[in-house]
């Protein structure tokens, strides 16, 4: 790793609300993420160096393309400041958090705000499962499909089946406990939401299968939100910790980071992992190598060996068999092994190294330009103490991983304190 | 610590009954369903699967008629009485469960604003010391809010126990609220409707409801809000409050005139279904307008206003401060009703303090109920947007409208504790 770059925190907003319902545009969701993040951190507009927006689809959801200029209008300190926005789909978060990071460990700029944005809920789900198939290759994959990514997940699951076996009452176990942690975040969107294992265990109306093994309990849920964090330079840092009076030593900051991209293709995915077990003389091998990439590089960067060094896990289940893929990547279970690790309760606030305290994207919701900021924010949150009833107790490394399309740009962070 | 496992839900085939009764089985605890037939006791059942979009509730719900009351009731830990809005009722159904509750079992009522002192008069000491209002809004699933009314007898325990159960176990925002007719809620979010209905026989139904629309902080415009409760409902709330309650604005209370025609010509609003009510909708499904003079309907004329739509276009946009001004600075008869109603609700919020809720909880009780209930800026978040307490009685003040002491006096432990008070503010 270059440079220390450090995290200030930031804010977001609450992912229950409906901005088309309430009379709200996207500038309104960006200009509150922001307001609150200069509000959460007392860091004022004319400080900030540049400005990194992460958004997949604005220009399908609201005809809005330009993002990082919108964010200007938040004030007139912002004119005049480099802004630029980022689209590797359901990773465009993590991929603008990136790019902030890499210009200040450059040392062209001290302080990076990054805004993750998107409005989903403008077009009617239908409408919106088709964009969202922009995140796969749209012609091969998602065009003419109804709702093509829970069947692209439930083809991951169905490469579980294929290479070790899998429970669907798993699955279920994983989606109860992102709900039943969602409950006790004020910002999640399914705080109020009714769910338990029986139900996610059930099938019927209310719970129908969407795509394979996936059903609805299996899925994160369309979303409204935006989320907005900072990262500064040791000498921006320095200079924060001392007017508010905190220990630059107490300031997290980004141990570790990985990035590896799969091919696009599901199936060339999957022939990937068939192809590899067939070489591997019976050695168990990693479904999705190149998540496994990513991780490890960033365990490599942060200089930890492995899950075991890590506190809390903030995991990209877009469905609930990405957590179950993550839970092995992550290296908290061998290949193949994830279910043991879901039955000892490994996974649950507590546990051995607690999966998506705050929900994940099934329980806290999946803006999906906002998922990577909202991912490192409460990052931030656990590192700092300040996550409130989701709190992992003494946590001070924390990992998080936000995956665009299936499985296919994979992005790793690790923030920690010393 | 007391274990809740087993409740049962009287009046469950109707709206509150079902849905409320849904919220303890989404916890999981077993529930009866009694009603007047077994069948009518499953269409509750089938309501609140609804409303936890599950069938799993099925599991821990039975269906009982009012036959198997006395059978059922002693296993249950807290029967939950959603029955009609009458007396002679309740207190049928109270008297057969006084013989046959468990000692120490919780009995709550549901009811909108009927004494929960007089409920419960002439019952046996256990009865009263359990005894209280457990008021939920319609629906539960979506809105959270449950104020609670302890009869006097009830014991600092039991409060603390039902205060944390209803909190930790059935995810409700509690309001602690006195035994006043219409409890919180209902006391001051009525006062706004009918004091809309008094205004709309001076500048018409549409003109009212487009200048008190959403954008002024609420979910729904006045009068299509009484529309969707029902006219008589609306009647039984403030003929309540106007005969038992006496406060500084109580006849914006009386209920207009013209109301009580149009129940007794059955147009009670939605439920009315072609009667209608404030609205209505022509044999084209086009939507009609209530003219009052002659208790017609007529097309609607989509009335506007520059200044109004240019509030909405800031609200849409997130720039909520300049849309604020605008109302606070608008010159003009429209702006001032508008001002008229803000302020004014925000004067009788902070007047109820320690009338409705206790004095110690400041405004914050009041704030609770009116956005977790009616969806409704609270009383706080105005303050905070229009400048302060200060700034805000000055307005009062230029309004002709009475400033209570609570505005300006206790400011720091008044301030907002509602998150995100601009989701309130609805840019259409």
């Amino acid at each position: 790793m270059g440079k220390k770059v450090y995290i200030l925190g930031g804010y977001q907003t609450d992912f229950a609300r409906n901005w088309s319902k309430e009379g709200k545009g996207l500038n309104a969701l960006m200009m509150e993420a922001m307001d609150g993040a200069f509000a959460a951190t007392s860091i004022k507009p004319k400080d900030v160096d540049t400005i990194h927006v992460g958004n997949f689809a604005g220009g399908l959801y609201t005809m809005q393309g330009h993002m990082g200029a919108m964010a200007v209008n938040n004030s007139e300190d912002l004119r005049g400041k480099p802004t630029s926005r980022h689209e590797a789909a359901c990773a465009s978060g993590a991929i603008a958090t990136l790019m902030a990071r890499a210009e200040i460990e450059a040392g062209i700029y001290d302080l990076a705000m990054i805004v993750g944005v998107e409005m989903m809920k403008s077009v009617d789900s239908k409408r919106g499962g088709d964009f969202l198939g922009t995140a796969a290759w749209y012609e091969k994959e998602a065009k003419g499909v109804e709702f093509p990514f829970p069947k692209l997940f439930g083809k991951l699951g169905n490469l579980y089946e294929e290479l070790y076996g899998l429970k669907y009452e798993h699955l279920a176990e994983i989606s109860a406990i992102n709900y039943e942690n969602a409950r006790k975040n004020p910002k999640a969107q399914t705080r109020d939401w009714y769910m338990s294992k029986e139900h996610a265990c059930s099938t019927g109306q209310y719970n129908m299968a969407v795509g394979g093994i996936i059903r609805i309990t299996d899925c994160s849920q369309v979303t409204d939100g935006a989320a907005s964090i900072f990262l500064a330079s040791e000498k921006f840092a320095e200079k924060y910790a001392k007017k508010h009076g905190l220990k630059l030593k107490n300031l997290p900051y980004i141990q570790g980071w990985g990035h590896a991209t799969a091919p696009i293709l599901f199936d060339d995915k999957a022939m990937e992992a068939r192809l590899a077990q067939s070489k591997s003389s019976g050695k168990k091998v990693y479904a999705l190598p190149h998540t496994r990439k990513a991780i490890t590089d960033a365990y490599k960067r942060a200089g930890i060996k492995g899950a075991k060094d890590l506190d809390a896990v903030e995991t990209h289940d877009c469905f609930t068999t990405s957590e179950y893929a993550a839970i092995e990547h992550f290296g908290l279970a061998a290949p193949g092994e994830a279910w043991k690790a879901i039955e000892k309760g490994d996974i649950r606030i507590g546990g051995k190294l607690p999966f998506n305290p705050s929900g994940g994207l099934i329980g806290a919701g999946h803006p999906v330009g906002a998922t990577g900021a909202r991912q490192l924010l409460d990052a931030y949150k656990q590192v700092t103490g300040s996550a409130g009833d989701y709190q992992v107790k003494n946590a001070k490394r924390v990992a998080t991983l936000n995956i665009g399309g299936s499985a296919t740009t994979n992005v790793v962070h690790i923030i920690g304190v010393d | 610590m007391q274990k809740i496992k087993k409740i049962a839900v009287l009046g469950a085939s109707g709206n509150m009954g079902s849905l409320s009764g849904g919220i303890f089985a989404q916890a999981g605890i077993q529930c009866v369903y009694f009603a007047r037939s077994v069948e009518k006791a499953q269409a509750g059942i089938d309501a609140a699967v609804g409303q936890a979009r599950s069938d799993v509730l099925r599991d821990v719900i039975t269906p009982r008629s009012y036959d198997d009351l006395e059978k059922e009731i002693p296993d249950c830990d807290w029967i939950f009485e959603g029955l009609a809005e009458d007396m002679n009722i309740k207190n049928e159904f109270f008297s057969r469960i006084e013989k046959v509750r468990k000692k120490g079992s919780i009995v709550s009522t549901v009811s909108s604003g009927l004494s929960i002192r007089a409920m419960a008069e002439g019952r046996d000491p256990d009865f009263q010391a359990h005894f209280m209002g457990t008021h939920f809004y319609n629906p539960p699933g979506k809105l959270l809010a449950n104020e609670l009314i302890f009869h006097p007898n009830v014991s600092k325990d039991v409060r603390k126990f039902v205060t944390k159960f209803c909190d930790e176990v059935l995810g409700r925002a509690n309001i602690v609220t006195h035994d006043v007719p219409a409890f919180a809620g209902n006391r001051i979010g009525f006062q706004f409707l009918n004091e809309a209905a008094l205004y709309a026989e001076k500048y018409g139904v549409e003109k009212i409801d487009y200048l008190l629309g959403p954008y002024t902080g609420r979910a729904m415009p006045p009068l299509a809000t009484i529309d969707l409760v029902g006219l008589d409902v609306h009647k039984a709330i403030v003929e309540n409050v106007y005969a038992n309650v006496k406060d500084e604005r109580i006849e914006t209370y009386k209920m207009p005139a013209y109301m009580h025609t149009m129940i007794e010509r059955g147009m009670l609003g939605r439920k009315a279904r072609g009667a209608g009510g404030f609205f209505n909708r022509d044999e084209n499904k086009n939507k009609t307008v209530l003219d009052i003079s002659t208790l017609s309907f007529k097309p609607a004329e989509k009335y506007k206003l520059d200044w109004v739509e240019k509030v909405k276009g800031l609200i849409y946009d997130g720039l909520y401060s300049a849309a604020v001004d605008i109302i606070k600075n608008e010159p003009g008869e429209e702006a001032a009703i508008v001002r008229h109603f803000i302020l004014g609700y925000v004067s009788y919020s902070y007047a109820r303090i320690g009338e409705v809720t206790p004095l110690e909880d400041g405004i914050h009780g009041i704030d609770r109920v009116m956005s977790s209930g009616f969806s409704w800026m609270p009383a706080s978040g105005w303050v905070q947007l229009l400048g302060g307490g200060e700034e805000t009685a000055k307005l009062m003040v230029k309004e002709k409208l009475p400033v209570p002491a609570e505005l300006t006096k206790n400011e720091k432990k008044n301030k907002c504790q509602i998150p995100d008070i601009s989701r309130f503010l609805i840019g259409r």
